[in-house]
């Protein structure tokens, strides 16, 4: 093993040690509750890089694809009776297979013409839902079985630090694999990727799937934490913030994906009395990061340590 | 000798553009073809259809006795068809050796190990190993152009072909090439190679077909190309001479 992957495995794990500390560090419930939120969107902002930053497939729908899951594990557990465990695992196939199925469909679609169909799509995911009344309440919500019946704000907090990190875990692993290569070399050019035997079609809807699929198991963790959702979780303007926590954090690196989605559900919360202005100052950010730092604050933060280590040695 | 690769009635057209016009072509295992004509005569649209890029309207393909006419570009190089582009498409993010290793592990009975192993024996061939570690995206036009090279010998093909391989590399490393072609078609690859270097068609295959709007105007050896009035009329002129 390199002393490059060494020390990220070792940043990592102090990362994840860090967290598992921090509810001691004098956090009040409510900062404990916004800090568990903060892993789903960690979750999802990591999900939605492995997709965009690691394969180059533009995705919108990866909200609606959380949505998705959340609603399917909770109408598998109300409708059907599934145990919660069930249900999320409903949830991260169904999302899993409509992601396969939304790459299928976008194989040739590229640029504008890409993104316009997944935004398209997860409208389509977001108004059935909204317009399916009889089934999921529609607008007004739908109330979901918890997580861990009777279980606190502790219990929450340390389940979804385990989960995150275990799925970033495993995505890093799939990164590292083949797989990740496969998945970087459509990335760079699909001719190219095909001429050398990696079937592209395969692993573009591969790619979809996997990345729906983690993002259906952090809307099936939300749902039933917060144990009410809506179709606005699937919105646009939810997406939008995904988006802003990717780029921000870094989207071509599953990590920092990741703290950028922390790290901007932190902000929210703390800058919650400027309302809707800390969006406008978000998407205004998102737009100087994609101009002037590509890589995100994390992926420009250590590119800087790295090189000014290396001047040194 | 058997062939290689059979061609038979092969047609395409572009809109009202006609890009191949029933052509027939049998190349046999370890010739070394080139394949020339002028710009727009069908040389790059007949080595997409070969390598699966384009559809054929009509006509059949046969690779070793096989039809391979609507196989994916990827099955064609897990079968042993290798080909080159007229413009790299190297993986620039991807570091020289991850770039050989999409080649190595695309085989799923190869191991991360022996690729790599592989990898860098072939790199060393090309006097590539110091880059290995490189982004592909530092390298220069002619380094990018061996890369290619490389990845391709990483898929063990039966078959290479090869889209202007020379152009833009400097002399010495277009020596360079040239051995490597010889030496690969000695190990008994068979290699079609698409050039506008009459230097290089003519210096290294023994075989040279001629296209022109579609059709082939001329199969023969070098010298028979060179004295072909229909390829002097369509395509040489007087650059021969040069070459």
């Amino acid at each position: 093993m390199n002393r490059f992957v060494s020390m990220r495995i070792a940043g990592f794990a102090a990362l994840a040690l860090g967290f598992a500390v921090l509810p001691f560090a004098g956090l009040s419930d409510y900062w404990i509750y916004t800090v568990t939120i903060g892993f789903y969107y960690a979750l999802l902002a990591a999900s939605w890089s492995l997709l965009v930053g690691y394969v180059g497939r533009i995705s919108f729908a990866q909200a609606a694809m959380s949505g998705l899951g959340g609603y399917a594990s909770a109408l598998g557990v109300i409708h059907l009776g599934l145990p919660v465990g069930l249900g999320l695992l409903a949830g991260v196939a169904i999302a899993g297979l409509v992601g396969f199925a939304l790459g299928w469909l976008t194989l040739r679609l590229h640029g504008a013409y890409l993104g316009l169909t997944t935004i398209a799509f997860g409208e389509i995911l977001r108004i059935t839902v909204t317009a399916e009344h009889g089934i999921t309440e529609g607008s007004l919500g739908l109330r979901v079985p918890a997580l861990i019946s009777g279980g606190s704000r502790f219990d929450y907090y340390y389940l979804f630090l385990v989960v995150t990190a275990a799925c970033l875990v495993i995505m890093g692993l799939l990164l590292r694999s083949r797989v990740g290569l496969f998945f970087q070399s459509i990335r760079e050019d699909e001719d190219g990727s095909a001429s050398l035997g990696v079937n592209v079609t395969l692993w573009k809807c591969v790619a979809f799937a996997v990345s729906s699929a983690f993002a259906g198991l952090a809307g099936g963790l939300y749902a039933h934490f917060v144990q009410l959702i809506t179709p606005s979780m699937m919105s646009l303007q939810e997406m939008g913030i995904v988006l802003a926590m990717a780029v921000i954090g870094g989207f071509h690196n599953i990590l920092y994906a990741a703290l950028g989605g922390m790290l901007l559900q932190v902000l929210l919360e703390m800058l919650r009395e400027v309302e809707q202005w800390r969006l406008v100052v978000f998407g205004l950010v998102t737009i100087l990061m994609l101009r002037f730092a590509p890589n995100g604050i994390f992926g420009t933060l250590i590119d800087a340590v790295a090189s000014r280590r290396k001047r040194h040695d | 000798m058997t062939d290689q690769l059979t061609v038979r009635g092969l047609r395409k057209r572009f809109g009202g553009v006609v890009a191949l016009n029933d052509i027939d072509l049998a190349v046999e295992a370890g010739e070394l073809v080139g394949l020339i004509g002028p710009n727009g005569s069908g040389k790059t649209t007949l080595l997409n259809i070969v390598s699966g890029y384009y559809d054929a309207d009509a006509g059949t393909i046969a690779y070793d006795g096989t039809p391979i006419a609507g196989l994916s570009p990827h099955r064609l190089a897990r079968i042993g068809i290798g080909r080159s582009f007229q413009v790299t498409k190297v993986f620039r993010r991807l570091t020289v050796l991850e770039n050989m290793l999409v080649s190595g592990l695309s085989d799923w009975n190869e191991t991360r190990s022996v690729a790599t192993e592989r990898a860098m024996a072939v790199l060393d061939d090309l006097k590539l190993t110091r880059l290995a570690h490189e982004p592909a995206g530092n390298l220069s036009g002619g380094q990018a152009k061996l890369l290619e090279f490389a990845r391709i010998m990483m898929l063990q093909p039966k078959l290479v072909l090869l889209d202007e391989p020379f152009g833009g590399v400097h002399p010495e490393l277009k020596r360079f090439m040239y051995e490597r072609i010889r030496e690969w078609n000695a190990n008994g690859v068979t290699i079609i190679l698409i050039s506008h270097d009459m230097g290089s068609i003519f210096g290294l295959c023994r075989r040279v077909v001629t296209l022109s709007y579609g059709d082939i105007i001329c199969d023969g050896t070098p010298d028979e190309t060179r004295a072909d009035p229909a390829v002097l009329e369509a395509y040489l002129g007087d650059r021969h001479d040069a070459a």
